[in-house]
């Protein structure tokens, strides 16, 4: 589309995507709050956090979702789009702590159910902590730019 | 406290909750359209560079405007922290559901997009209570798993988007 977008018909899968690496601060955090309007109080206030259990103020499922799409997009490129994604929130990636996205494209389809067809990328997205902890198992599919069928 | 009343939750018990199940609320229409200043906020505080949230002209000929990060989908059902006349009581259905818990965690979430979201677009949702689990013990306490749908549609009426959320209403404490 751009020359930014990744070519569906080029793409071989299974095939790994970039590590993405983001340490998460308190004022991302607090960030997180303003930025989706989520004022539960474990995302800012610690002392409620840890009445929960939780050592201090955690991202919210945006956040993480967020962090998920980037590291889809970011390889794609910004003409395609997330379509489908499907998380668990294993454990929670607390203030102080590094978030890493790693992801690998394991499918590739073509919907011809859609017209025009839908080019589709599926993808497995593993966020974990800085001590490995997986946090947030994610499956997740793109839609990838119209690319000229093969006829 | 403003930030407790918009947590409300509405106590209960399990039977309570489960004459709830298959429940929809009305349906709630977003306070404000889908704009550039919330798409790039959100964009900044996710650290995503991606040109369609960030180049007008990108955007426009790729999307038709500015895309909605597809993560911030249930942000903009979210009433503002303060409005005149006061804050309206917070809506989430999954909330409202009669629990013995005081707390909530959220554990799982399903999302499918089927139309680009973009700025402009004044996004309505309508939730329903799908299931709520028995008892079960975690390492957070003890609680119920309460499933809901959500589905979003816009100002033309098309469905852009249904979300699967499962969230664990618990009261804390170490298993026994």
């Amino acid at each position: 589309m751009t020359g930014e977008d990744l070519d569906w018909n080029e793409i071989t899968v299974p095939v790994d995507l970039p590590e993405v690496i983001d340490p998460i601060s308190y004022q991302r955090v607090v960030e997180n709050s303003g930025a989706t309007w989520d004022y539960f109080p474990g995302h800012f206030d610690p002392e409620y956090a840890r009445g929960q259990g939780n050592p201090t103020i955690y991202v919210n499922t945006m956040h993480l979702a967020g962090f998920a799409d980037r590291v889809a997009t970011d390889w794609a490129g910004p003409g395609s789009r997330v379509v489908r994604r499907s998380m668990r929130l294993a454990g929670s990636i607390y203030a102080g702590d590094t978030m890493i996205g790693r992801a690998r494209a394991v499918g590739k389809r073509c919907d011809t159910s859609k017209d025009p067809p839908r080019y589709l990328i599926d993808i497995e997205i593993q966020v974990v902590n800085q001590h490995g902890a997986l946090c947030c198992p994610v499956e997740l599919t793109l839609q990838m730019p119209n690319v000229a069928p093969d006829r | 406290m403003e930030q407790e009343l918009s947590y409300q939750l509405t106590f209960g018990t399990y039977a309570d909750a489960l004459r709830m199940v298959g429940a929809k609320n009305e349906p709630r229409t977003a306070a404000t359209p889908v704009n550039g200043a919330r798409i790039q906020l959100f964009a900044s505080m996710v650290h995503d560079g991606n040109r369609s949230y960030w180049d007008t002209e990108f955007a426009r000929q790729r999307w038709g405007g500015l895309l909605a990060p597809p993560a911030l989908l249930m942000g903009w059902l979210v009433p503002p922290p303060w409005q005149p006349g006061g804050r309206p009581p917070a809506a989430s259905l999954a909330l409202r559901v009669p629990l013995p818990g005081t707390t909530f965690i959220n554990a799982a979430n399903d999302v499918e997009f089927f139309e680009p979201v973009v700025e402009g677009d004044v996004l309505t949702a309508v939730e329903e209570l799908v299931s709520v689990s028995p008892e079960k013990q975690t390492r957070l306490g003890v609680g119920h798993f309460v499933e809901t749908l959500d589905t979003y549609s816009r100002q033309d009426g098309t469905v852009v988007a249904t979300s699967r959320n499962t969230l664990f209403r618990f009261t804390p404490g170490a298993p026994s």
